[in-house]
């Protein structure tokens, strides 16, 4: 791995390859997760989920189970009415249909695994036993699984007040973008599709809810990214003010967006909590995991290029199908993931036409969420392929058109065909920098070889670019009402020196106790192992939200940049009235203020004890609290981009894919923590590997879950994962306090077009294109031997 | 996904066993190594009244060489077979199938024993055993029988064992001289169950087959011998045209099923392209070259 020189010449701790102060408590088994929590008088819940893919509820007969052993209690969606109000996903966008989030199904079921029944018993082994029991008399209804026919006009409907399946639709255009390609010498199109995924972290989701009877408070432990937003969710559908309600994220294994919405589990865990007054927690098994977290990536997309004879593209035009599941997902809506594939279609190009009609369409199956990467995996596949294709049409190298068509450093800022603007970032540096380390070209020289004694080698390039650290002016969701464009911090030293900063975030797996402790150390002077991160808790600060959408190390970094100068200034005027020195003089590092040029000094410990605990040591006015609470927004996004390549081979005999090498090269503005965005880079491309040749949920066509375990849903384990190479570029600062950009996300952005673009390079001499995701063995089959048939 | 209620007996010897299952009335389940057992129990696609766990049976976990054969404890983990040096030498092809048996962990704990009995249609050991015309040892309240591997497995997840059996022990000839193997696998990931794999050995005489064996996984309810391709073989040298007649063979010759991960058609044509590439490799391992 290798990174520019000028990380190693840096001196500050912002910058700085640190390992991850979180990992030897995580690594002994000394983390804390919902599930390890030992409460008294604990009950547990199971929950009796739909085996039906539509079907209206006629009955529920739960007397045996009720009277089972050690069962506590049992509710259905009645016995939940006088509890919980409904919640609804709301956006501003016209012609949105929202549908109601219940804590149980009620009057109908809308998907195989959504919860019907909740038992509570003194154990999930009594309270499965006691599942067994419940009759639930179902009227099958006509199933809604393919969205093309879900979206015609007369097709079943899920949610009947809905009046369409069709949730939300949209267009984004700009000039006429028909009459460019009707013109174009050169047209390359497609028919795309990306198959449904689930984000399988390695905990499942867990919720636990204690309810305090004296108050009337709960506190919900939650296995969540979104402490914040569910602490409010909750406030509405409880009906009860926010410091009666505490929501704590603590160690969560993994969330990749499957952890980022709130779920009809956790509202019921707190309802029934408070309804029993005592301690509820259920935990997700596998199963239940594969079948009810939110699921991603299902859509269809019909595009087509039109380019001149150079190779510049001149327009694009799209439609979209987002298959979006039973339910639009709070709080972000059915329009998350459908909607960001026609926002970001045009990619990191220079198009001057340009339309993106998406629909987003209620199917009986899981409701969909945000997965890393949200949209763009699917419009980074569909981009790059169309760029492929027309360069193998045009007769030039891929790598060349991409050159072509990349929006040149003096056009940036730029704005997208769909509105989408880019600052500027190193695009076509990551490409030159990808290809450089590779050694581009003398591996396709080495691939003529390869070709010419009959073997399958291909080598495939992803650009992209994202919108990260977005501000308060755009919704992460579109249209969506709540704000998630500012962070807050609150940094304080207590009498014993120690620093404590707190924030909305919700870090689970990021790292960020680590990186925010690098932001705070470097602008305080204080030093790492004095900091704790408070992070993960609703009542850290007033208002939040959580970690989501590569956003944290940008807002959260540039909240406690002003939070830890704020606090500086307060220390520096204890100091020099310590110190007798102007604070002018005084540098703070390594958890002591020093006056310039002599050995005088002071630790942070000192200056606590003096503002805090000593008689007398200081004048009054010098005793305020030294601690401060700032807001940071960075108001607009801004541009992440990279360039991805993988080289492959493909067994002639097999169709098995051995991926050879993969090459990084991205541009994150400036880097906390090298290490840490490295580990970002391979997670994210590993989930991307798996998008690529691995991992689908699959339905049949009675709407019934063939992926219930994952010996069936299939995961890439290490030993499928490559070793990278991953190339940190900072091409130019950002506006972003810090010059921070969100990397969280882009590994999973980048990976499957890579992918798909080497396994189509690598069949290039049997005219295959690869225009479906997974491209399992099965599929490589099928289309190698029709390709051969043909020959 | 947690288990039924049960009631579990640890024996501490094969005639506790024997006993414990035989008072259980056909209600019992053995529990060795729990890796395919557990997943069903949790799954609550078996709700037995009893486990009797015979993993504290003395004298069930070993490797025993003597002059023709060598005998393995039902109670061997995956793991010690994988590693065993005697094994190595006389039965590599065993050895290097274990790589390909799931994961360490799972390897760790994992049994010969429960993988024969539990018989998946797509296991690495039932097609060992197969391959290498092994032997089962089997004991019961009513005395000890051997059953051959060939008549062993029944239908997928059905071998021959009635309610109170216990397999013992598994005895396998060792290779004769002269003999080369091959071990071709495809599966979705690295510890997968096969999609399909074949093992073969061929033992030469003078410059030609003597005798071949070949084996398959994966393609059909049981593992299965490709006895028309065996008899193909049989008395000739290998050759590319040989091999392609091999691979056509095999592939008329399976009826694989079709799943989520593979359709019977790739199966079939996955049958082919291994056994293919196991005959060559077993052939360049006889005349003593690297496969
Ligand atoms: C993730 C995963 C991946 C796997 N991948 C593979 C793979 O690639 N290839 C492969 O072959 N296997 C694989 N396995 C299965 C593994 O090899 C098991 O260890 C093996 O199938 C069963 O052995 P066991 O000792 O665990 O048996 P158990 O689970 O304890 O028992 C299995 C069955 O056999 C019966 N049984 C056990 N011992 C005896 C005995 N001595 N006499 C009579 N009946 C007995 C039990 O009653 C039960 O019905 C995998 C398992 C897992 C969990």
């Amino acid at each position: 791995m290798t990174e520019p020189a000028e990380i190693h010449t840096r001196p500050k701790i912002v910058g700085a390859r640190i390992k991850r102060t979180e990992d030897p408590r995580l690594l002994t088994g000394l983390g804390g997760y919902v599930d390890d929590k030992q409460v008294p008088r604990l009950l547990h819940v199971a929950f009796r989920r739909s085996d039906h893919s539509h079907a209206r509820i006629r009955a529920i007969d739960c007397a045996a189970a009720r009277a089972a052993p050690g069962v506590v209690a049992v509710f259905t969606a009645d016995d939940m009415q006088s509890l919980v109000k409904p919640l609804r996903a709301t956006s501003r966008m016209a012609g949105y249909h929202a549908t109601p989030i219940l804590p149980l199904a009620s009057g109908k079921v809308r998907y195989v695994g959504e919860p019907v029944v909740g038992v509570i018993a003194e154990s999930r082994y009594l309270a499965e036993d006691a599942l067994e029991l419940i009759a639930i008399d179902f009227e099958p209804l006509p199933v809604v699984v393919d969205p093309e026919e879900a979206a015609r006009p007369g097709a079943p409907l899920l949610h009947e007040e809905a009046g369409t399946n069709v949730l939300i639709a949209r267009e984004f255009k700009r000039g006429d973008v028909d009459a460019a390609i009707e013109a174009a010498p050169v047209r390359v199109k497609g028919r795309f599709r990306m198959r449904r995924k689930t984000a399988v972290a390695i905990e499942p989701r867990a919720y636990l809810a204690e309810h305090e009877a004296g108050r009337d408070a709960i506190t919900l432990h939650s296995a969540t990214q979104i402490p914040g937003i569910v602490r409010d969710a909750l406030a509405e559908a409880l009906d009860m003010p926010g410091h009666r309600l505490r929501v704590v994220a603590p160690d969560v294994g993994g969330g990749f967006g499957g952890k980022g919405s709130l779920y009809p589990e956790e509202i019921f865990v707190c309802a029934a909590a408070r309804a029993l007054a005592r301690p509820v927690k259920w935990t997700s098994d596998r199963m239940e995991d594969l079948a009810a977290t939110s699921q991603a990536f299902d859509e269809i997309v019909d595009a087509e290029l039109g380019l001149d004879k150079e190779g510049r593209a001149l327009g694009l035009r799209a439609d979209v199908i987002g298959d979006v599941g039973a339910y639009s997902i709070y709080p972000w809506t059915a329009g998350l993931e459908p909607v960001q594939v026609v926002s970001f279609l045009p990619g990191p190009y220079r198009i001057q036409h340009y339309r993106g009609r998406v629909r987003a369409v209620a199917t009986s199956k899981a409701p969909t969420g945000p997965y890393r990467g949200v949209g763009r995996p699917i419009s980074t596949f569909v981009m790059e392929r169309l760029m492929d294709m027309a360069a193998s049409r045009i007769g030039i190298d891929p790598r060349e058109i991409r050159a072509r068509n990349f929006v040149r450093p003096e056009e940036f800022p730029y704005k997208t065909g769909s509105g989408i603007v880019w600052d500027r970032s190193g695009f076509s540096e990551c490409l030159t920098a990808a290809c450089d380390k590779l050694g581009y070209d003398d591996l396709r020289a080495k691939q003529a070889k390869a070709r010419a004694a009959g073997r399958w080698f291909g080598i495939g390039i992803a650009s992209y670019a994202e919108l990260t650290g977005i501000g308060s002016r755009i919704s992460v969701a579109p249209g969506m009402p709540i704000n998630t464009g500012t962070e807050t911090a609150t940094i304080r030293i207590d009498s014993t020196g120690a620093v404590t900063a707190s924030f909305g975030i919700a870090s689970h797996g990021q790292g960020l106790e680590t990186t925010l402790a690098q932001v705070v150390a470097e602008h305080l002077g204080a030093r790492i192992e004095d900091i704790r991160i408070v992070q993960g808790d609703s009542s850290a600060v007033a208002g939040s939200t959580g970690t989501y959408a590569s956003r944290s190390a940008v807002l959260a970094g540039g909240a406690a940049t002003l939070a830890a100068q704020a606090v500086s200034e307060k220390v520096l005027v204890v100091a020099s009235h310590l110190l007798e020195a102007a604070a002018g003089d005084l540098i703070a590092g390594n958890g002591r203020i020093s006056v310039a040029g002599t050995d005088r000094s002071v630790a942070f410990r000192e200056v606590a004890r003096a503002v805090y605990s000593e008689m007398g040591r200081l004048p009054p006015e010098l005793r305020d609290e030294l601690a401060a609470t700032k807001t940071y927004d960075p108001v607009f996004g801004t541009t992440t981009s990279a360039t991805h390549i993988a080289t492959l081979e493909i067994d002639p005999q097999t169709y098995e894919v051995r991926i050879g090498r993969f090459v990084v090269a991205e541009d994150c503005g400036r880097l906390i923590n090298p290490l840490i965005v490295d580990g970002q880079v391979h997670g994210g491309v590993a989930q991307g590997i798996g998008a690529a040749l691995y991992e689908e949920v699959v339905y049949d066509d009675q709407g019934q879950i063939h992926t219930a375990s994952l010996v069936d849903y299939v995961v890439p384990s290490a030993a499928e994962i490559p070793p990278m190479d991953v190339v940190h570029l900072e091409t130019e600062s950002p506006t972003t306090l810090g010059g921070f950009r969100g990397m969280g996300e882009g590994g999973t952005i980048g990976a499957p077009a890579a992918v798909a673009n080497a396994i189509a390079d690598a069949l290039s001499p049997l005219g295959i294109e690869i225009n479906e995701l997974p491209i399992t063995p099965e599929r490589l089959f099928r289309l190698i031997g029709a390709a051969q048939a043909k020959v | 996904m947690k288990p039924a209620a049960f009631d579990y007996i640890v024996a501490d010897s094969l005639e506790a066993a024997v006993a414990a299952l035989a008072g259980a009335g056909g209600e019992a389940k053995i529990i060795a190594g729990g890796q395919s057992l557990v997943p069903m129990l949790n799954f609550r696609l078996l709700k037995p009244s009893v486990l009797v766990d015979i993993n504290r049976i003395p004298g069930l976990a070993f490797i025993k060489e003597s002059e023709k054969t060598i005998e393995v404890g039902a109670l061997t983990r995956h793991h010690q077979i994988e590693t065993s040096p005697v094994i190595a030498k006389h039965l590599p092809v065993l050895g290097c199938a274990m790589t390909h048996v799931a994961h360490l962990a799972i390897r760790n704990r994992g049994t010969i024993g429960g993988s024969l009995s539990h018989a998946d249609p797509a296991a690495e050991l039932p097609m060992l055993a197969l391959l290498l015309d092994a032997s089962l040892e089997i004991a019961s309240a009513s005395g000890r029988r051997t059953v051959a591997a060939r008549d062993f497995f029944l239908a997928a997840l059905t071998v021959d064992l009635n309610d109170g059996d216990i397999v013992t022990g598994i005895t396998f000839p060792k290779l004769p001289a002269k003999t080369g193997w091959g071990f071709e696998e495809v599966a979705r990931r690295s510890g997968d169950f096969a999609l399909a794999a074949v093992a073969a050995t061929l033992t030469l005489s003078g410059g030609a087959i003597a005798q071949a064996r070949i084996a398959m996984t994966g393609v059909g309810p049981t593992p299965r011998r490709a006895g028309d391709a065996e008899a193909l073989l049989t008395g000739k040298p290998l050759g590319p045209d040989l091999i392609e007649a091999v691979i056509k063979l095999v592939r008329a010759g399976v009826e694989p099923e079709s799943d989520l991960h593979a359709s019977a058609d790739y199966r079939r044509h996955l049958a082919g392209a291994l056994a293919g590439r196991a005959v060559a490799a077993a052939w360049r391992r006889a005349q003593g070259k690297t496969a």
